[in-house]
């Protein structure tokens, strides 16, 4: 026997569901809110969506488009998993007939060659439904696997899990899940100001701080006409892949080269990185306290680069009047470009453009900086009117998507 | 700021106005698939006709022998793997210039990789294609030579008409491309003059728009195409013509045409103003071929690389370039300027100025003046670093 035959369209719903944020004890409310939010904003550009919140879930209906509603989704941080899914009169016969056209279509795109294992998992949240669960489950598991060869029933980790979620909303049916990049909602945990560099560090150690609710917006520092153009671009195209997981942000752009030139001109040729960096934190603060962000966020990592020795790091923190965070500071080169590549900014990192870094680069930087050589170099310097007049002068770029 | 002056004409132009205007047309109410038999269609299909004769007699061709196409790249592109391939009963051999475009001497790698054997025909002493030893490349089963007429970089104006002599006795199977783009508006541009059998041509070095161009055929070589499905431009470039952006392109180069001789002119006394100016500047080399263009000139400027001094430039008010564009991002070297004998370093510091019909009109000692401004900024730092 077999049920009526279902020609499947497209789905019609997004199941998007999430973690660790379900745990959360008072803040939930406030984490699913930011969560609901942050969906709708970065779904918008695909489609207009409507947004229902249910138990530890999220039910996405868009107008169309539902495949990149359901890919976009899965980048949306605090996300755990996402299921394109399709809805149901809340009719036993019309859920078996509807859930066996999803399993045959789950099956049909197996890979050849791959094993034919399957379960029913089945949710019944609406007690008003005329069968028991374990009814249910058994009258849906013979309803879709009749007549079809070669499957088997398996209940820890099958190829295909076939789910069916009965909602006094609703009923939804799905087969496939898109993991999502957990973390938590983007915001919830306050606002993060990154220094992005260009390179291939700074936009991980950005995404990794949105990955765990930071909002963040991003500080370039440019140092024309040293540095062309172009540079400057790229870090707009840096924030801009970036934005492909928080959908908007600021870039602040820093005239650098006064700052160089007196550098170069008045300190010590082994201390200029260390001094840019130390003038890089005090701007960066300056900005953070007028623009509201609370923390300071690098891509340093322990012992990458001579300006990332312990010592020159504690140098460089020290010009700082924010919190620093920084989240590779652990990770070995590899580990992060592993990182890049999947979020889509190593392609952009690596064309070769110079940055302000290269300009005047000393022969032979200090390795174990001391903060009182800083301090005494940068007596000659005028910090104070240095960086006031580069935060005068910041371009801020507004960056949507 | 005022409006830069742009002294980068070799890389783009900008769109002539009364360009922008017989394309608008074509943009809004007119805008028709030229192959549909209705009436909208066939106007289109008469625009596209008139910008062909445009082209046709930009450069002494045939209107039926102008193969529309999406610009020099896409041309260079047909005109090698094309004729290459349609002729390897008769051998597997090719003859490159050197300092080629990447968009000859890429596809002639890639022939390469398909088993063709690819000798480059060197430059001389004298910047210009050597024919003597161009000669003995030259073979039975040599079946595509491509050399390009004005280089790009230095202007120099290859002897393509002797080539081509050559190439008919030494190599008589060979299909000879040329790639033109840089001569249009520059000299007088005739394929049969120059007896070879293609020529590639890009409205957007005319102050035509970006998305057009040509591959000029001398009656009907045999060329393999490298696109299918549908019967534009011969079966040679199927697919719907860009017909706003070619008739921009005909209208473009009829312009460049009329307008040759006053501004090769023009450039002529722009060119010699700021040498004269130029030779008071030290460490300073202009590249110098026997022949060439006086709108484009190739300068190994002194320490630091090129590109702090383009930046510099370029805060003042004058855009210059770096050698060819379609290559400045890669990082390694133009391989183009290694043939015309520079070295590493003096790759590094090359830069280019090149003249459109626009900017021949700036003055030559305002931007000597520049020059001279970065060159005391740029020494003056380079002390102090000491």
């Amino acid at each position: 026997m077999s049920g009526h035959a279902l020609t499947l369209g497209a789905p019609e719903r997004v199941v998007v569901r999430y973690g660790e944020l379900a745990l959360k004890g008072g803040n939930r409310g406030d984490f699913e809110r930011a969560l609901a939010r942050n969906l709708k904003d970065a779904l918008k550009p695909i489609a207009p969506v409507t947004v229902e919140r249910q138990r530890g879930r999220m039910l996405v209906t868009p107008e169309g488009r539902v495949e990149e509603v359901a890919q976009r989704a899965a980048r949306v941080f605090g996300v755990k998993s996402v299921s394109p899914a399709w809805s149901s009169a809340p009719e036993p016969e019309a859920i078996a007939t509807l859930a066996r056209a999803v399993f045959l279509d789950a099956l049909a795109q197996l890979p050849s060659g791959s094993e034919r294992t399957m379960r029913v998992r089945c949710k019944r949240a609406d007690k008003r439904f005329p069968m028991t669960s374990v009814e249910f489950d058994r009258y849906l598991g013979e309803r879709v696997l009749a007549g079809v060869e070669g499957v088997r029933v398996q209940l820890d980790r099958p190829a295909i899990e076939l789910g069916v979620e009965v909602r006094p909303a609703g009923v939804t049916v799905f087969a496939r899940r898109i993991a999502g990049p957990g973390g938590l909602p983007v915001g919830t945990q306050g606002r993060g100001l990154c220094l992005l560099s260009g390179g291939i560090d700074s936009p991980v150690a950005a995404w990794m701080s949105m990955k765990r609710g930071l909002a963040v917006s991003f500080v370039g520092f440019h140092s024309w006409p040293y540095i062309g153009a172009a540079s400057k671009q790229k870090l707009i195209t840096l924030a801009t892949a970036l934005c492909g997981w928080q959908s908007r942000a600021r870039l602040y752009v820093v005239p650098f080269a006064p700052i160089q030139l007196a550098i170069r001109d008045h300190a010590p040729e082994s201390y200029r990185t260390i001094l840019y960096r130390r003038m890089m934190q005090r701007i960066a603060s300056e900005i953070a306290g007028r623009d509201g962000h609370d923390v300071l966020i690098t891509g340093e990592s322990l012992g990458q680069v001579a300006s990332q020795t312990l010592d020159n790091l504690r140098c460089i923190e020290l010009a700082a009047t924010r919190a620093v965070l920084r989240p590779l500071i652990a990770l070995d080169k590899d580990e992060i470009i592993a990182i890049a590549r999947r979020i889509g900014t190593f392609e952009i990192s690596n064309v070769q453009e110079p940055d302000c870094c290269t300009v005047f680069m000393p022969a032979h930087p200090v390795i174990r900086g001391e903060p009182a050589l800083c301090e005494r170099a940068e007596a000659a310097l005028g910090v104070e009117e240095l960086v006031r007049a580069a935060v005068a002068e910041v371009e801020i770029v507004r960056i949507e998507r | 700021m005022s409006a830069p002056i742009q002294l980068d004409a070799a890389a783009t132009t900008p769109l002539d106005a009364r360009v922008r205007e017989a394309m608008s047309v074509w943009l809004g109410e007119r805008s028709a698939n030229p192959s549909s038999r209705h009436g909208p269609g066939a106007r289109a299909r008469a625009a596209l006709d008139e910008a062909r004769e445009r082209i046709a007699r930009a450069s002494g061709a045939r209107a039926a022998d102008v193969v529309f196409t999406s610009g020099a790249t896409e041309a260079n592109n047909l005109a090698v793997l094309g004729a290459a391939r349609a002729r390897t009963k008769h051998g597997r051999h090719l003859a490159v210039g050197a300092s080629e475009h990447a968009s000859v001497r890429e596809p002639a790698l890639a022939l390469a990789r398909e088993g063709f054997e690819v000798a480059w025909l060197p430059l001389g002493p004298d910047g210009l294609v050597d024919l003597e030893r161009a000669a003995g490349l030259l073979r039975e089963d040599t079946v595509l030579v491509a050399q390009m007429l004005v280089h790009n970089e230095s202007g120099a104006v290859h002897p393509v008409r002797e080539l081509a002599r050559l190439v008919r006795r030494r190599a008589p199977r060979a299909h000879l491309h040329v790639d033109a783009v840089q001569a249009l508006g520059k000299l007088e541009l005739s394929l049969p003059a120059l007896g070879v059998d293609s020529l590639a041509l890009s409205a957007h070095k005319v102050h035509g728009p970006q998305g057009a161009g040509a591959l000029v055929l001398a009656g009907n070589p045999p060329l393999a195409p490298l696109c299918f499905g549908g019967e534009q431009e011969r079966g040679l470039r199927p697919g719907t013509e860009n017909v706003a952006g070619l008739v921009g392109f005909g209208l473009a180069a009829e312009l460049a045409e009329s307008e040759r001789p006053r501004f090769s002119a023009a450039a002529a006394r722009w060119r010699s103003e700021f040498l004269a100016g130029l030779a008071d500047f030290e460490g300073w080399r202009v590249l110098e071929p026997a022949v060439q263009v006086p709108s484009i000139l190739g300068l190994v400027a002194p320490e630091p690389p090129a590109e702090i001094r383009r930046n510099q430039l370029e805060a003042r008010g004058l855009i210059t370039g770096a050698g060819s564009a379609c290559q400045a991002t890669k990082r390694g070297l133009s391989p183009s300027l290694a043939a015309l004998g520079l070295s590493e370093v003096e790759i590094r510091r090359f830069l280019r100025l090149s003249l459109s019909r626009e900017s021949v009109a700036c003055d030559p000692a305002a931007v000597l003046g520049a020059l001279r401004m970065v060159d005391e900024e740029l020494s003056r730092l380079a002390r102090s670093a000491r």
